[in-house]
């Protein structure tokens, strides 16, 4: 039980460190000029057009003035989407030492890290979502980053498809590691895609920052991984304990 | 034996058994035709000025990943079905070259599908008087190939898993289509740019190649590697 307090007072500190980070977004966070975005045509949005020195050559869309508060999503949707490749790419390292050990608690581990990263992915769509109709006037965007992230999601939720088609349970998870391996390879495309190719999904992450920018963003970050290694612990104890019953089960019986 | 003969052997057991029943080459063959027909009642519906150009490389591709899902998931299922996949086990094979063999295979399979496809695909919709003249077929061919390989490499990686699984074809669906993404994109935007033979196509084709060439070492490295997992579970 030692462990599921861990996980309570660790997903607390989280939301407060979180919450914190939120509202130095609003009151301490300088805004910064990040620019314009353009989009193909016009949208139905408030925000203004941008300047005329700003505006591309006609035919080629047109520039908008990005909203100040669609900044303020940055301290939230950044942390989240980040832990989420993290656990994933933890979820995928598990998978690795359950190959070369081929011990059941390393597939759990595993398969805790995935449902855990999962949990975050989705955060991540669902604050995106909401940036996207701010900053771009559009729900949802095929761009580079967008597409590989939702692209990731859907292997994550194939990952828990396969897990649930197959019966045996070596079998399902040395399968489901093989797998975990193989999605997790997408996870440094999605983050490295927006500095490759040129996309309207912003690099705001980058050198000469100011540290009144950098330190709720900090703060968030750490808040996040907080939240997901005690969703983590919780599910974990839930596990061993479920494990238990089991083998008590099976001692009653037998 | 060495590996060089077991892997000639391990292709010899595929390719004879498709000569004996030809079931994979009919079912794969026979299944791209529908959906090309399929592709005739919809763009039926376009009109006569609808630039079937445009679009045509992704919908060649469209053709090939579902074929080839089909063909994957005949593949392992026969080695399961028959106990040919104990058997190999059994026998003193190394387990990559039991990879390479059945890639190889299905890779063989596919392009020979492709062969009869492509061909098909540009006398039915794009080979009309006056239409725009594309690049040179070599250059859609290593895009093919470059696809292909990606294919079957990954795909007989994961047809292997699936065929264990209780939905066997859905299962693959679901675990390949999002694994192949980037190298569809890639493949498709190279064949695109070929097809359409804009300015400039050339420098957008072999960056296109440039990815999916990268993506195929990865992913059959990574495929190489898990595959004796995969085998042994």
């Amino acid at each position: 039980m030692k462990q599921l307090r861990t996980a309570i007072v660790l997903v607390a500190i989280g939301g407060l460190l979180t919450t914190a980070a939120f509202l130095m977004a609003f009151f301490t966070a300088e805004v910064q000029q990040f620019g314009t975005v353009t989009l193909e045509q016009e949208v139905d949005t408030v925000f203004p057009v941008a300047p005329d020195q700003f505006q591309p050559p006609a035919g080629e869309g047109i520039a908008y003035v990005r909203p100040w508060f669609s900044q303020k999503i940055f301290y939230f949707h950044v942390p989240v989407a980040e832990a989420s490749f993290l656990v994933l790419i933890i979820s995928a390292v598990f998978a690795i030492r359950f190959l070369t050990s081929k011990r059941a608690e390393f597939d759990t581990k595993s398969r805790i890290a995935m449902e855990t990263a999962l949990v975050f992915v989705v955060l991540t769509m669902i604050t995106g979502v909401l940036w996207t109709r701010a900053s771009w006037g559009v729900w949802w965007e095929w761009e580079p980053r967008l597409t590989t992230y939702f692209i990731m999601m859907l292997m994550m939720i194939a990952y828990f498809v396969l897990r649930n088609s197959i019966e045996e349970e070596e079998r399902r998870a040395t399968y489901a590691a093989v797998f975990a391996v193989v999605a997790a390879i997408n996870a440094p495309i999605s983050f490295m895609i927006t500095r490759v190719i040129p996309s309207n999904h912003p690099v705001v992450f980058q050198p000469g920052m100011a540290s009144s920018n950098l330190l709720p963003f900090i703060i968030g970050q750490i808040g996040m991984l907080m939240i997901g290694y005690g969703i983590y612990t919780a599910r974990m104890t839930e596990e061993r304990l479920r494990e238990r019953v089991e083998i008590a089960k099976e001692a009653l019986e037998g | 034996m060495s590996s060089w003969r077991q892997f000639k052997a391990i292709l010899k057991k595929d390719i004879v058994m498709e000569l004996r029943t030809k079931e994979m080459l009919t079912s794969m063959g026979l299944y791209a035709l529908l959906v090309l027909v399929v592709y005739y009642i919809t763009l039926s519906q376009a009109g006569a000025d609808f630039e079937v150009r445009r679009i045509a490389a992704g919908l060649l591709w469209l053709v090939f990943i579902f074929t080839s899902l089909l063909g994957l998931n005949r593949s392992l299922v026969h080695e399961k079905d028959q106990g040919c996949l104990e058997a190999l086990l059994i026998s003193p094979t190394d387990r990559p070259v039991i990879f390479f063999g059945k890639a190889v295979g299905n890779l063989i399979f596919l392009l020979i599908v492709e062969a009869l496809i492509v061909p098909l695909f540009f006398f039915i919709f794009l080979a009309r008087p006056g239409a725009q003249a594309g690049g040179p077929v070599w250059m859609l061919a290593l895009a093919l190939i470059l696809g292909s390989i990606g294919i079957a490499g990954v795909g007989t990686l994961l047809a292997t898993m699936s065929v264990n699984t209780k939905g066997k074809d859905f299962i693959l669906a679901v675990l390949f289509i999002p694994i192949m993404f980037p190298l569809l994109l890639a493949v498709v935007a190279g064949s695109a740019a070929v097809l359409q033979a804009d300015p400039e196509y050339v420098r957008t084709f072999w960056q296109m190649m440039g990815l999916a060439a990268g993506y195929d070492v990865i992913m059959l490295l990574a495929a190489f590697g898990l595959y004796e997992f995969v085998l042994g579970a």
